[in-house]
């Protein structure tokens, strides 16, 4: 103790040599800056790193121990003041993403394990019944038994193309849960992609829609800093999600199948579906591709939508969207947003 | 004779584990540090251990000082009304400039202590400088306060305000040492000089602690145990010392016994500060019997 | 005292002990405890935990708690840190009656 002399410093972010040095060291131990990281905490001994964490929102990341200085417990004192800092942001339930062989630390500082997909990344968060009561919420009073099946949507906007996949599996089943990926990394925030899906199905009488939270991982703000290739990001964060999927979710509301649409763009949600369609049938689950509606010959997507908005051709939106899409598309609420997205000219 | 202040060991205040064991080791004195080693977020923690800590442990004959934040920063006021309450010797105001920084901290503590129904001045103060108009205004610190026992540079803040670095032989601090000194002769407390932070650059540290003895400091701000022996050495009298001190106290006895106004040795007048400075001579060589055979 | 919220308080370190304490709904007050001197110590701990909630007058409280062999003054501590974090308050002891 005495001869530690270790000093915690918060980094402040906004300098660019304080940031280069975080990086700096970060690359040195494999790993990489994610972007969202807001917050960051170090141990310095004089002017040298030896450890750091880091978070983003309510996800610790980016947590490392220069090999000297490793086996001293010093990632506890990093965890518990990444901790201590969330809880002063008000935050309290928190998730780590980190490779499994860090799982005793977190344990130890009051985390458990969600889903693990071994040599690759464990996910963990703060509460013992976080992802139990989760699971309370979406079954909610009745739990349906025989034909139930579910299918995992962004929707950002909600498009004809999304209605016609939801029709087409809501016609096959029993029962259709809808769970949409809560993250605002898209250019609709969480809240409006979550009403405008519930208005564009409330024709379906059993079809049940679902905030995905945070047990539905989207690859968007899936941290992969501990991960290097970037098709060994994809697929791993593909495992991590169906893990959790067919873990908790599949077995909560008795799911047999689950639909997507076929992807013809994106590259990454095309390995996530391949991946889907290898592990899924294990656990019980059929999985079906339905083939995309088009319109003009072109599949519909989320990403045309957003083009036709940003260059301003409305008329040809409302071709693609259902009517209570594109109602509040040229309503006031939606101004913020759709000033946005003209301001930036991103695929995804 | 105040007590001796050879060596001040640094607590930080936010880990058991030190305060704990911190007395055994045999400092002087002990500082369970409220402010710079303690971080914004644990600033309410580190006040709660310390409090509690104090109210449990008996640290014996050593000198509890706690080093709280300053008034001016969030914590100051909350440190000063739970830690007085947990009656440490000393409480210790960081970054002083000005005699005023020292009147507001004594009027706060005495209203706790009466608050409490603690005699008034129970509670010592001490100063800590660490800028250039602290420097300037280091007499007038001085005597601000009864409760004030000893002024101290915190050279680290200190060398930043005045825009360049420490260096081994200090010659950037060499003002600023001697300006401390002056102004805690001159009020009559002690000067307690910085910490060294290379705890391992021995021959650096035993330089420093020779030039602030020599300089004429009572003590130094210590980061780590092994500092302790290095510097409880260097402050050992010699032998001659304590011979001369010796037959000094003895002149003392003798001129008593005869009832004489005058005090001499060897043909010369004995005054007030070579007593007290032989006084000082035995209380060190007395500590240092632990040391020195 | 009421809490509303999470706290948290002490560090992973030798002779420290973590307090996470939430609100139990009701359920009055629940220590769970990771130590390592669980037989000889276990109880001792779990009784300054509860005297000192005791003592702030906080009812209802879910305390999980990893002990890395604190004194009892260091328990008391960092239990009164959390249960100031919890309400985002700042009571004193000799506040407290």
């Amino acid at each position: 103790m005495w001869d530690d002399n270790l000093r915690e410093q918060v980094i402040q972010l906004e300098a660019e040599a304080e940031k280069r040095q975080l990086e700096d060291f970060l690359a040195k131990q494999d790993l990489a800056l994610d972007k969202d990281v807001e917050y960051a905490i170090a141990l310095f001994d004089g002017v040298k790193i030896a450890a750091v964490g880091c978070f983003g929102g309510k996800v610790l990341k980016c947590i490392a121990v220069e090999g000297e200085y490793q086996n001293k417990g010093l990632s506890a004192g990093i965890v518990t003041a990444l901790i201590n800092e969330e809880y002063r942001r008000a935050r309290t339930h928190l998730f780590i993403y980190t490779k499994p062989q860090n799982k005793l630390i977190f344990s130890e500082l009051g985390f458990y394990t969600i889903a693990e997909i071994p040599n690759k990344v464990i996910l963990m968060e703060n509460k013992s019944d976080g992802i139990i009561k989760y699971l309370a919420e979406i079954v909610g009073e009745k739990i349906t038994t025989g034909n139930t099946a579910a299918v995992v949507v962004n929707c950002d906007p909600f498009t004809l193309g999304h209605k016609y996949l939801i029709e087409y599996a809501a016609a096959k089943t029993k029962k259709l849960h809808i769970f949409v990926v809560w993250e605002d990394r898209s250019s609709f925030p969480s809240e409006i992609r979550y009403k405008l899906v519930r208005e564009g199905v409330q024709h379906l009488p059993n079809v049940e829609v679902h905030k995905g939270k945070d047990y539905i991982i989207s690859n968007a703000t899936f941290p992969s800093y501990f991960i290097k290739k970037f098709q060994d990001q994809v697929e791993t964060h593909a495992r991590l999600d169906l893990e959790v999927f067919s873990q908790y979710i599949v077995p909560a509301l008795g799911i047999r199948k689950r639909f997507v649409g076929e992807e013809p763009y994106c590259k990454i949600t095309a390995t996530y579906n391949r991946i889907m369609q290898e592990i899924l049938p294990a656990h019980g689950v059929k999985v079906e591709v339905v083939p995309r509606l088009t319109y003009d010959r072109q599949a519909i997507s989320a990403s045309r939508v957003r083009e036709l908005i940003r260059i301003g051709e409305m008329d040809k939106v409302r071709e693609l969207v259902p009517k209570t899409t594109y109602q509040f598309l040229i309503s006031a609420e939606a101004e913020v947003t759709i000033n946005q997205i003209r301001l930036t000219s991103q695929r995804h | 004779m105040s007590r001796l202040r050879r060596t001040m060991l640094y607590v930080p205040g936010n880990n058991p584990g030190m305060i704990r064991d911190v007395h055994i080791y045999g400092a002087d004195a002990i500082m369970l540090d409220l402010e710079d080693s303690v971080s914004l977020n644990e600033k309410d923690a580190a006040r709660m251990l310390v409090y509690n800590s104090l109210k449990t442990f008996d640290y014996g004959k050593t000198e509890v000082v706690v080093r709280v934040n300053g008034l001016n920063t969030p914590f100051g006021r909350d440190d000063l009304e739970a830690i007085v309450r947990a009656k440490p010797d000393t409480i210790r105001l960081p970054k002083t400039e000005t005699p005023e920084d020292v009147k507001e901290a004594d009027e706060l503590i005495s209203q706790i202590e009466q608050k409490i129904g603690m005699k008034h001045g129970t509670v010592k103060m001490m100063a800590a400088i660490e800028s250039a108009l602290g420097v300037i205004n280091a007499y007038q610190i001085g005597i601000a306060s009864k409760r004030l026992t000893g002024i101290a540079i915190g050279a680290e803040d200190f060398v930043t305000d005045l825009k360049t670095t420490r260096s081994l032989d200090g010659i950037e601090l060499l003002t600023a040492r001697s300006q401390i000194l002056f102004a805690a002769r001159a009020a009559g407390i002690d000067a307690l000089d910085t910490v060294f932070s290379d705890i391992n650059d021995e021959a650096g540290f035993t330089n420093e602690v020779k030039l602030i003895k020599q300089l004429g400091f009572d003590g130094k701000s210590i980061i780590n145990p092994r500092q302790i022996e290095i510097v409880h050495r260097i402050f050992t009298p010699t032998e001659a010392e304590v011979k001369k001190s010796t037959r000094i106290i003895e002149a003392i006895k003798e001129a008593e016994s005869k009832g004489s106004g005058v005090i001499s040795l060897n043909g010369k007048m004995i005054d007030k500060p070579i007593v007290e400075r032989a006084r000082r001579v035995l209380q060190l060589a007395d500590a240092a019997k632990i040391f020195v055979k | 005292m009421k809490i509303h919220d999470v706290g948290m308080a002490g560090t992973l370190e030798s002779s420290d002990i973590t307090i996470h304490i939430e609100d139990n709904e009701g359920k009055g007050i629940e220590i769970g405890l990771k130590s390592t001197v669980e037989n000889q110590f276990g109880n001792q701990i779990r009784k300054v935990i509860y005297e000192t909630l005791q003592e702030l007058e906080v009812k209802d409280a879910l305390v999980c708690a990893t002990d890395k062999g604190a004194l009892d003054c260091t328990i008391r501590s960092r239990v009164m840190t959390a249960v100031n974090r919890a309400c985002q308050s700042n009571t004193y002891p000799w506040e407290a009656k």
